[in-house]
């Protein structure tokens, strides 16, 4: 990471009072551990509010309902550490504005998308500086985006979407070693949230787009029920990574529901040797979009919601 | 048709059929279907001419001041309107703007607010379309030199050349006699351009500065098409002076 020599840092990667694997296993036995207490196919509540931001032109909140494990860990602490974290996220959208004199004709809309965790929003503190991995949220928030707003009507304009991260979501247990299943799951969730705030945020700046775009999140687990035969796998929508021992892939759609369009699409992970349910003959893969799909479309009906509370609270101000 | 056309629509919802409609500002045609592309209250335009028999069904951006259950109720003055698909300035919008540079050859000015193409006999309708919230604040704003440079990065940025001043003696015009930094325009786009500049005109006798401050720092009145007055010194001052309405 670049150092930022404007600002007086801190550590670079954090303090955090070290944690001894002996002392997890001694004191957090399993049930310490998150665990799911959802349906296989039942997502998180979403909380979602457009306009909150009165200098930009469109804005909006997003929250996920916190895992039942948090609510249990603050009734009965017994550690400092909370046990999950649940995405909260704030997009604002500035345009449409001039372009920069330095840029080309348009004749279309520019779109420019920032995503930014703030500092405190991970485990792991985040620089002021956006790494590999927010930019590259950032390019996969855009064409999600791109393929939902139609950018011919606004001609010689940019769109500024800038998406800050409050909280996000764990890419694992916070006391499980690093295993061979690892990858950054919890960016996954992320986008998702990324993608269904940013439709939000632009709905509310009135910018012509083809449908609302949903972000929906599903995952090929482990199963750890324990009364099925080894080494089968379930699908699972809107997983939080924190609440699952291993993750063997996942996946995150943009989606539109009323023409069943999909703009962005990231699957991460080996769905090939996933044996899903009896009678599911589905590929891995195939069984993960269609998850993630109806997570997409689960997170539609609050974004419709939302949408259409705030165009409410206009006209009942009028 | 079976389903009636709802009150309010939010993106992607579909209002209607291209059989029976056809589609105006703020929607969009997917498979013989009329979609909403913005949030906000549908209205429905009845047809114009005797050809398109269709009524125009859109979706306004003008949520504050129009109530849902009578949105549905037909203007004729919005009919004769020219179908607006967004906020920014058109050809032939009329346009508020600031000077901001006088140069031998053109002015440059920023855009303050694009008003409607038809005379703004509705002011509340006009300043409520575009981006920005409120005219009289604006234009207070505007002429008070301290708060210049910082937003004109945000606004859209136009010239008038010289040749496009007046409609008269073209060759004869001096810039310096026309505009003054600070100044407010009203001024017709007269084409978008290239990449960061609009062309407005104010070749028109109701075109040209509404508001100027004099030397002195007062606000100044129109004495005629090329002169504004100061009313505490009285000194005038050479203007491309818009007719006042």
């Amino acid at each position: 990471m670049m150092a930022d020599r404007r600002r007086v840092n801190g550590p670079p990667s954090g303090t955090r009072p070290a944690v001894f694997t002996a002392d997890l296993q001694l004191g957090a036995s399993a049930t310490d551990r998150a665990q799911r207490q959802r349906q296989p196919s039942e997502l998180r509540k979403i909380f979602l509010k457009t306009g909150l931001i009165p200098t930009a032109s469109g804005s909006s909140y997003l929250e996920f309902e916190p895992s039942a494990s948090l609510a249990a860990a603050r009734a009965n602490p017994k550690s400092l550490i909370p046990p999950s974290s649940a995405l909260k996220l704030a997009c604002t959208v500035h345009g449409p504005k001039p372009l920069p004199r330095s840029a080309a004709f348009s004749p279309n809309i520019v779109l420019t998308t920032h995503v930014k965790y703030a500092p405190f929003a991970a485990r792991q503190r985040k620089g002021h500086i956006r790494d590999s991995g927010e930019r590259d949220l950032g390019v996969h928030l855009e064409t999600a985006l791109r393929g939902a707003i139609i950018a011919e009507r606004w001609p010689k304009s940019g769109l500024d979407i800038t998406v800050t991260i409050l909280e996000a979501e764990d890419d694992r247990w916070w006391g499980s070693a690093p295993d061979s299943h690892d990858a950054s799951w919890g960016m996954m969730n992320v986008l998702a949230g990324c993608i269904t705030a940013a439709s939000a945020a632009i709905a509310d700046a009135h910018i012509d787009c083809l449908d609302l775009i949903a972000g929906g999140v599903a995952a090929l687990v482990a199963d750890e029920s324990g009364n099925s035969a080894a080494g089968t796998t379930k699908l699972m929508l809107d997983t939080d990574p924190a609440e699952h021992r291993s993750i063997l892939s996942a996946c995150v759609v943009g989606y539109m529901p009323a023409r069943d369009e999909i703009t962005e699409l990231w699957l991460k992970g080996d769905s090939s040797k996933a044996s899903l349910e009896e009678g599911d003959d589905r590929s891995g893969h195939d069984a993960l979009i269609d998850g993630a799909v109806d997570a997409a479309r689960g997170a539609h009906t609050v974004l419709a919601e939302a949408v259409r509370e705030s165009l409410l609270r206009i006209v009942g101000q009028s | 048709m079976t389903t009636s056309v709802p009150k309010l629509a939010i993106p992607g919802q579909r209002l209607g059929s291209i059989s029976a409609y056809s589609a105006g500002p703020g929607t969009h045609v997917q498979q013989s279907n009329i979609y909403a592309s913005i949030a906000g209250p549908v209205v429905v335009d009845p047809a114009i001419s005797q050809t398109n028999k269709k009524s125009i069904l859109r979706v306004s951006r003008i949520v504050a001041g129009i109530d849902p259950s009578k949105s549905n109720q037909a203007s004729s003055a919005a009919s004769k309107k020219k179908p607006r698909y967004n906020t920014l300035p058109a050809v032939d919008s009329i346009v508020l703007a600031r000077v901001t540079r006088v140069q031998k050859r053109q002015v440059t000015v920023s855009i303050l607010v694009v008003l409607d193409d038809t005379t703004p006999a509705n002011p509340e309708a006009n300043q409520a379309a575009s981006d920005n919230d409120n005219i009289a604040s604006i234009l207070t704003t505007a002429a008070n030199p301290e708060n210049h440079s910082s937003t004109d990065e945000l606004r859209f940025q136009a010239l008038i050349r010289k040749e496009d001043v007046r409609a008269v003696e073209k060759d004869r015009v001096v810039m310096d006699e026309m505009f003054r930094v600070g100044d407010i325009i009203r001024g017709s786009v007269l084409s978008l351009g290239d990449q960061s500049f609009y062309y407005l005109t104010t070749a028109r006798n109701d075109l040209g500065v509404v508001m100027a401050r004099s030397e002195a720092g007062n606000m100044m009145f129109p004495v005629s098409w090329k002169e504004m007055r100061d009313p505490v010194t009285g000194a005038g001052e050479q203007r491309k002076v818009a007719r006042p309405y």
